[in-house]
């Protein structure tokens, strides 16, 4: 089965800068599929492109079969939502809504009809009369994508459309997006820069960074198994382990890692020969602390990796506590959900001697690395000396 | 911190000093005595000698059509300019904007002498015709300056929306950014037109015979006549209307961005969210 | 790219063949007849001379030219004194209190220039109400003459221009950080100094405006001296219009104007260079735009 969107080898330079950089990506139809990365990343031209807004430099854009790539914007059926929603000022919800019914000359009845209909699915039947300055962020958003759904169109782009809402209202509309793709179905390609969006709402998410993809994946694979340093370091927290491989034994092998005195133990389906470099990614809530390790059973305590190190800082958010630990050269974070049984242990402060372990399933190895996308990681360390005075009530996120 | 008075005495001062000439001055035109000197008692009568003056009102019927046109004429090439100037930026427009800029700065004696010497050496009369293609010349650059102001707040994405949503990229112009645009084009033709039925020394230097203005008019009536009473009370005549016209187009403005457009009521009021 | 060089071409036609039809061949034209000799009709003679360029060193010349160049001067300074403390006080006005006092300013800049003028005839005319205050409480003599003099034409260039020098002042001011002033004090300074350090350098491109919108238009004055001037305070704009209207010698006109456009352009060129900034000063600029 042939794809519903594709680009194939698409380029655009701007000037000296190469925005999208020979990017090939297919979308199924009826997916909802997001580009994330960070901002420059080329995911918002890539966006423009399929909307025709942007014309590639070399390559094809291909839609249901039919090449558009040098067609005008207007004779696609794509619509996008744009980040500051674009509502025309000088109209009202009513005819913003029209609007693309009117310049493709429907019916008066078939416009009245359909804007009705669609005011009705996004709730807005009261509001029709009034302007896009009178309503709030929420309704504006609304209106925005009862614009770009009233004709039927073919994709839904969708630019950063939850940016300019605070968390709450974004949290909604993040739901009530999902429930617009539910009812109407149509392809929804989704550009972000925030991984929280992105994950809740895709089937497939493209991870970009420099004009180029990193990862294509359901969002659990692009969280669980990252490919690259990249995509482990931008979507959520990790630690970085790098060493090589000493021995292998089944699906395990055993790694020497730098500045760690004892073999950490990983889960090796990369079919990862002896001696080749590797590096690791272990995510913090994958790292079980305690002041006292528990006893493992044989075959489990086979897989555990357990280190001993030093508290260096702690930081309380909320749902769970952030521990750095100094462990040989490395600082490894960690995250503690708050429950019950953890109260029962003695309470965990700085300077104290602790246990960390993982499974070694846990670890994930990277296929590419790039040591600046350590920088990535939020790095309390850095500031750790100068802001010690500060300690008490400085180290709010 | 005290707060010295000073500025705002200076700034009282100098809305009196700003005031007083014309206050004096309307009220003579009232003033029964010939000198504004001495006060002998109100009288209509200036008036009345205003109102049978017909030259004065042919002058004006003068000014108002050669306002008109100037104000349509500079009304579409402002526009025009102010869309190219604002789209590209290569060394056309660099030029483009000098060409447009330079004449703001040029004192208008300059511009209606060098007018002058253009249509005598194509040798071609002076009359209505030159009045009007003077004053669309310097009407061009305000009406560019106003509508280009409002062109670099133009949010361009409305212009994407609406070709994204099927627009071709003339409809998207008329329905969408024409309309937008339209507050600049009134406020710049509201500008040229106030200017073109001021203007005195261009005008001065391009007209002819039977082109009388308004303002050529009042001067050749200061320069030579006696019946200083009569220029009081047409004088007082067109602060008033003028008074009235800002005022107006201040309460208009006010209204109907109001009700057209609420973004901008909201974001000078903030009072409607 | 060619389809889009000729949609730039075709919206840019109209305006850029207007304003090089009407606006830079005229002023070229001022400079290339002063060069040629006058006929005897009013028209303008065929060959070339330069004559006409010598016969300014006629000692009338100097004089007017001297006389133009310290009034508009004086007027600029004056304006720009007065304007200060208007716009600062303006600036730190209420917020509804600033657009009444904005209108309130712009008004009588609405009201027909002669008519502003020939207010001020009236008042400072020998019958008029000001000699008459002036008199009685003794500043001058009956025979004063308050009109047709250098101190009058620079008394109505003040008032006419006033309103063209506090606006731009006013706006740059709106936009200063008035912290930055009660901070200055804090640090010690005391308030003419925090003013004078502060307040002017952070309003300095509304002053320089504020003296180019006075100083260039008072250059070319021609009915403020006309009405309110005499012989003796006649100004180059006077000239110019003498030589067109009464001589009818538009070739020694054309001089007098070249020397002015000269005289208001090469300054303003010299400035436009060492700003380069205007926002919509484009192509060659670019990259200073990037940077800011």
């Amino acid at each position: 089965m042939s794809a519903f969107v594709s680009f194939k080898n698409v380029t655009k330079r701007f000037e000296t800068l190469t925005a999208v950089d020979n990017v090939s990506l297919d979308i199924e139809k009826g997916e909802v599929f997001s580009l994330l990365g960070p901002s420059g990343c080329g995911k918002t031209t890539l966006l423009r492109m399929l909307a025709g807004l942007e014309t590639p430099d070399s390559g094809r854009v291909i839609l249901d079969g039919q090449d558009i790539t040098n067609l005008p914007p207007n004779l696609r059926r794509v619509h996008t939502i744009f980040q500051n929603y674009a509502l025309f000022p000088h109209m009202t919800v009513w005819d913003n809504i029209a609007f693309p019914l009117r310049v493709a000359r429907y019916p008066k009845q078939e416009i009245a009809r359909r804007v009705k209909g669609i005011l009705e699915l996004i709730r807005l039947g009261d509001h029709d009369y009034k302007y896009p300055s009178q309503i709030s962020g929420g309704q504006k958003q609304r209106v925005a994508i009862a614009r770009a759904l009233v004709d039927q169109p073919q994709v839904l782009l969708l630019d950063e459309p939850l940016a300019a809402l605070d968390l709450k209202l974004r949290q909604h509309m993040l739901l009530e997006l999902d429930l617009i793709h539910d009812k109407v179905g149509i392809t929804f390609l989704y550009v972000t820069h925030d991984q929280g969006e992105a994950m809740s709402l895709s089937d497939r998410i493209a991870v970009m960074n420099n004009g180029r993809i990193e990862q294509i994946d359901p969002p659990a694979k692009i969280y669980e198994a990252p490919r690259s340093s990249f995509v482990a370091a931008f979507i959520g927290d990790t630690n970085f382990l790098q060493g090589h491989v000493t021995s292998i034994s089944h699906d395990y092998c055993n790694l020497a890692i730098v500045g760690l005195t004892s073999s950490v133990k990983s889960y090796n389906d990369k079919a990862i020969r002896a001696g080749s470099m590797v590096h690791l990614s272990v995510r913090p809530e994958k790292i079980h602390i305690a002041k006292t390790p528990p006893e493992f059973k044989d075959d489990l305590a086979d897989k555990i990796n357990l280190f001993s190190g030093v508290v260096e800082d702690i930081v309380y958010q909320g749902s769970h506590t952030k521990y750095w630990v100094k462990v040989g050269a490395h600082r490894i974070v960690t995250n503690m959900p708050h429950m019950r049984f953890q109260l029962d242990q003695e309470e965990i402060t700085w300077g104290d001697s602790v246990a960390l372990w993982w499974h070694a399933d846990d670890a994930f190895m990277l296929e590419q690395f790039h040591a600046t996308d350590a920088a990535l990681i939020d790095p309390p360390a850095q500031y750790e000396e100068d802001v010690e005075i500060f300690r008490g009530t400085g180290n709010e996120p | 911190m005290k707060r010295s008075l000073l500025p705002i005495v200076i700034l009282i001062i100098v809305l009196v000093f700003l005031y007083l000439p014309i206050v004096v001055l309307s009220l003579n035109s009232f003033n029964a005595s010939r000198f504004s000197g001495t006060w002998d008692g109100f009288t209509l009568k200036w008036y009345s000698t205003l109102m049978q003056d017909r030259t004065i009102w042919q002058a004006l019927v003068n000014s108002l059509i050669i306002a008109t046109f100037a104000t349509i004429g500079s009304c579409i090439i402002g526009t025009t300019a102010a869309l190219a100037l604002n789209r590209w930026q290569t060394r056309l427009q660099t030029l483009h904007n000098a060409l447009i800029y330079t004449p703001l700065v040029v004192p208008e004696i300059l511009m209606g002498m060098s007018l002058l010497l253009l249509f005598t050496a194509l040798k071609i009369d002076c009359g209505r015709h030159t009045i009007l293609l003077a004053h669309i010349t310097f009407c061009v650059s305000f009406v560019a300056m106003t509508v280009l102001a409002r062109l670099q707040d133009f949010d361009t994405s409305l212009i994407e929306a609406g070709r994204d949503l099927g627009a071709t990229a003339f409809q998207a112009f008329i329905k969408i950014q024409l309309p937008l645009l339209m507050p600049g084009i009134i406020a710049g033709g509201l500008l040229a037109f106030t200017l073109s039925v001021d203007d005195f020394v261009i005008t001065f230097f391009v007209s002819g015979p039977g082109s009388t203005t308004l303002p050529l008019r009042v001067y050749s009536m200061i320069k030579h006549s006696r019946q200083m009473p009569v220029i009081n009370a047409l004088s007082t005549l067109l602060l008033a209307v003028t008074f009235l016209a800002v005022i107006a187009s201040r309460l208009l403005q006010i209204k109907r961005v109001s009700r057209s457009h609420p973004f901008i009521s909201t974001t000078i009021g903030g009072t409607n969210k | 790219m060619n389809h889009k060089r000729l949609h730039e071409w075709i919206v840019s036609l109209p305006s850029l063949f207007w304003m090089v039809a009407f606006f830079a061949v005229p002023t070229l034209l001022v400079f290339a007849l002063s060069f040629r000799p006058a006929d005897t009709l009013g028209g303008i003679g065929a060959g070339w001379t330069l004559q006409t360029w010598s016969h300014l060193s006629n000692p009338n010349y100097p004089s007017i030219i001297w006389r133009t160049i310290w009034i508009s001067l004086a007027a600029t300074v004056i304006c720009i004194l007065l304007a200060l403390p208007c716009a600062y006080a303006m600036a730190r006005a209420p917020v509804r209190w600033r657009a009444i006092l904005t209108t309130l300013i712009i008004l009588p800049f609405w009201t027909n220039f002669l008519i502003r003028v020939f207010a001020w005839r009236q008042l400072l005319h020998p019958n008029g109400p000001l000699k008459q205050i002036l008199v009685s409480i003794g500043i001058i003599t009956p025979d004063t003459l308050l009109l047709y003099n250098s101190g009058a034409v620079l008394l109505v260039s003040v008032y006419s221009f006033l309103p063209f020098a506090i606006l731009p002042i006013y706006a740059a001011a709106e936009k200063f950080d008035f912290s930055l002033l009660e901070a200055a004090r804090d640090l010690g300074a005391r308030s003419m100094r925090a003013f004078i350090s502060v307040f002017i350098p952070g309003i300095r491109r509304g002053l320089i405006s504020a003296a180019l919108m006075v100083f260039i238009p008072a250059l070319g004055s021609y009915v403020i001296p006309d009405l309110v001037g005499g012989p003796t305070s006649e100004l180059l704009g006077n000239k110019i219009a003498q030589r067109t209207f009464f001589d009818r010698n538009l070739p020694h006109a054309s001089a007098l104007s070249a020397l002015l456009a000269a005289g208001v352009l090469i300054p303003l060129a010299l400035l436009a260079l060492a700003m380069r900034k205007r926002p919509n000063e484009r192509g060659g600029v670019g990259s200073d735009r990037k940077k800011s």
